[in-house]
């Protein structure tokens, strides 16, 4: 298996890298430069052997028939969604700027994306007239339990989401180098998947220091 | 060519919350069942602690390419392709990745249509069958499974004839200031009865308290679930045949009107017609109507036991929405997977001096998925310096109370088959049509307000109110396709959840129930599976 598959081209993995490290910026603590976020995106574009990770961590599930048509079709789409990106994005940096997106100063990449987000969704659009000092970046309103549909998103949102991916998901998808995302946001991650799989990986450690529900004690008479 | 496997007692399509209930039962007391289930049938050693996989790559969900649903707001617009209320489709169903909020509904839920009256709009209606009916078979699936809760805590539910088989599960930080609030503002507030092992129970381990839960497969099978519970149960009777990945396009009728066969396709494309005496309908309440939908002859034109074309009608889903707050102590709210709650229903029981009908479940929770891909809180940047301060502020202090919104039965709402859009098999998909009802937006607005003081009662800044606008399907709840009564003119099924056309069919998922009531329907959904396989038991040689 080859692990260090990639999609990009030498400028489109720079131009990736630097839209992502405006994403999650580096301050004084990591940001998506650090923990690879970029390599996350090269390998799920690179086809369809690093879709799913094997719970057990010791490689990646081969997709076969339905399952592997379905994949290749969503990696095919986003591929073309950010080859066009990457190429709008520079083509509005030389008309505005007169250089390609890497060579901007860092607030000048922040107006570019900018731009390009509002330019790719109305309700951004709307909701940068109305409050623009808070309101930017993807749906105002965030799904409460099931996730967005990929396939829906433009090449800003997909970026942002993959950065997110990238910096927080298990490191064996190339991103979260050394675990990096999960310390700055304070997560307890588990050493690896086969910690989960194992079934090691508690975090009754992270419950209440009074395990017993409020009134519990009173009640226990009724318990058969 | 197709193959006629042996002929069978019973065929039930489906191996989830309701046709494994079913299965066991059926098995338990001597039939030979064959299940023909659509997914594949996966073990414990495939599941692991991947948010990416099970979360945004539709590891269990499912794939919105090969299994798409269409949904429109109005019979009067385009219907748009849509993952509308997907559940996961295997053996096993939702409950293999679910953390199961098991709640009993309560008596007056049977009986709401007496209670509140007509509600203009709706086909509001009471139930055939009562909670005392129902109570012998709540008991039966909280024992099966060794719900962990504390009986009395609720003080709005109904009688029970004793209590759980294990104590609540440990409290987490959010359950706390669950409790807190609702403390503080005189409501009553209970340990959510929940599908795992607060301590080890009939030879299994107590349940591993992993931030993986929620939307994950348990790779240690200590949870709670059909999968781990009644699939091993009928299998040990040597009486269960599980056929996984054999997907059902079709069910065909002998020459006296009754269901003879279900033809499937397996893996392979092979056809096969399954013979049995009973058929059993366990796919969910969309799937069960596009089924029924899908099996049309000469006798039954509009669909198999849909002359009076109730079937896909009447449908309801649920909305879960949430108030969420930050708190300046840690609430790590990631902590058992977001889901070891507390919950109250304090506002679930009508009150007609609230100016709407109904109520339903309230319960702490992390915001949305609490894991650091998918938590974030409403309202905030998603990219930017400010959105990384966002999450180092507040992934570990922020947290959700949030609300099972009880959406009215309405005639119009409905699923039926899509006239352009097919799935990877070819065949036409569910497509949903759903208008909300004033009644269910003003619930909603009402239960999220509470939602809301309980945060600030518990201490909580910045509380956020995210109104349910719109039924969405977000929750995988799905019910009313096939409603049952006792007039076979309004509703589909009679109290036995035989159809009143075709009497060797029954449904046994959601599809029955003619209110969606404001609580977690997979206990009920089980309960009531478990009550009619001992009816289809009992009454065989009678027919």
């Amino acid at each position: 298996m080859n692990t260090h598959a990639t999609f990009f081209n030498e400028h489109q993995r720079a131009t990736v890298e630097a839209a992502m490290a405006r994403i999650i910026p580096s301050d004084d603590t990591p940001g998506a430069r650090e923990a690879r976020t970029v390599d996350f995106v090269d390998r799920y574009l690179s086809g369809i052997d690093y879709i799913y990770a094997l719970p057990d961590g010791t490689g990646f599930e081969q997709l076969e028939g339905r399952r592997a048509a379905a994949w290749q079709q969503r990696v095919d789409l986003a591929r073309s969604k950010y080859v066009v990106g990457i190429a709008e994005l520079d083509r509005l940096c030389l008309e505005q700027h007169r250089s390609q997106f890497v060579d901007l100063e860092e607030h000048e990449q922040d107006e570019m994306l900018r731009r390009i987000e509002r330019a790719g969704s109305p309700e951004a659009e709307r909701a940068w007239r109305d409050t623009p000092a808070i309101a930017y970046g993807g749906p105002v309103e965030p799904a409460l339990q099931q996730t967005n549909a990929e396939a829906d998103m433009d090449f800003f949102n997909l970026l942002v989401t993959h950065t997110r991916q990238g910096f927080l998901a298990d490191p064996i998808y190339g991103g979260n180098k050394d675990q990096l995302g999960w310390q700055v946001i304070g997560f307890p991650g588990p050493a690896g998947l086969a910690e989960v799989h194992t079934g090691r990986y508690s975090t009754l450690d992270y419950f209440a220091d009074n395990r017993i529900h409020r009134g519990q004690e009173d009640n226990d008479d009724q318990q058969a | 060519m197709t193959s006629k496997p042996d002929r069978v007692d019973a065929v039930i399509i489906g191996a989830g919350a309701s046709g494994a209930a079913a299965a066991k039962v059926l098995t338990e007391r001597g039939l030979r069942v064959v299940a023909l289930e659509k997914g594949p049938w996966r073990t414990k050693e495939s599941f692991g602690g991947d948010e990416l996989a099970n979360v945004n790559r539709y590891n269990l969900w499912p794939d919105p390419i090969l299994n798409p649903r269409t949904s429109r707001t109005s019979p009067d617009v385009a219907a748009e392709i849509d993952p509308f209320c997907p559940v996961p489709q295997m053996v096993g169903g939702g409950t293999v990745h679910w953390q199961g909020w098991l709640p009993r509904f309560t008596p007056n839920d049977f009986r709401l249509r007496t209670v509140a009256g007509d509600l203009p709009g709706t086909t509001l209606a009471d139930w055939p069958i009562s909670y005392e009916e129902l109570e012998p078979y709540y008991d039966a699936v909280e024992w099966a499974f060794g719900v962990s809760g504390q009986a009395g805590a609720n003080h709005f539910e109904g009688p029970r004839r004793r209590g759980y088989p294990c104590p609540p599960m440990p409290q987490s930080r959010y359950a706390e200031k669950f409790h807190d609030g609702c403390a503080k503002l005189g409501w009553n507030s209970f340990p959510t009865p929940q599908a795992a092992l607060s301590r080890p129970f009939n030879g299994r381990p107590a349940t591993v308290v992993s931030a993986f839960a929620q939307q994950h497969g348990d790779p240690t099978g200590t949870r709670s679930s059909a999968l781990n519970v009644f699939i091993p149960d009928a299998l040990a009777t040597g009486r269960y045949e599980l056929r996984p990945e054999s997907y059902v396009r079709e069910l065909v009728l002998d020459d006296r009107g009754r269901v003879k066969a279900a033809v499937y396709e397996d893996a392979a494309g092979v056809v096969f017609e399954q013979e049995a005496d009973v058929f059993l309908l366990a796919c969910g309440a969309v799937e069960t109507a596009r089924l029924m939908l899908m099996s049309t002859s000469a006798r039954f034109p509009r669909g198999l036991a849909n002359g009076n074309d109730l079937v896909g009608r009447n449908v309801t889903f649920h909305e879960y929405s949430a108030s969420v707050a930050t708190f300046d102590d840690p609430i790590y709210a990631w902590a058992g997977g977001g889901y070891v709650s507390a919950s109250s229903f304090q506002f679930y029981e009508h009150d007609a001096s609230r100016g709407f009908v109904s109520g339903g479940h309230i319960a702490a929770a992390g915001v949305g998925i609490p894991l650091p891909i998918n938590w974030g809180l409403p309202g905030k940047p998603t990219w930017g310096a400010e959105a990384k301060q966002v999450d180092r502020d507040y992934f570990n202090h922020s947290m959700a109370v949030a609300m099972v919104l009880h959406d009215m039965p309405q005639h119009d709402n409905r699923v039926d088959l899509d006239d352009t859009v097919v799935d990877a098999w070819g065949l036409p998909v569910a497509r949903i049509t759903l208008t909300p009802h004033e009644n269910d937006l003003a619930q909603g607005r009402f239960l999220v307000d509470r939602c809301g003081e309980i945060l600030e009662a518990a201490g909580g800044k910045d509380v956020t109110k995210v109104y349910a606008e719109k039924v969405t399907g977000n929750c995988s709840h799905q019910h009313g396709t096939a409603r049952m009564g006792d007039d076979p003119d309004t509703s589909v099924t009679d109290r036995h959840c035989r159809t009143h056309e075709v009497d060797n069919l029954f449904i046994v998922d959601g599809s029955p129930f003619p209110t969606a009531t404001g609580a977690n329907p997979t206990l009920t959904i089980m309960a009531n599976a478990w009550r009619v396989a001992e009816f289809i038991v009992t009454s065989k040689g009678n027919r």
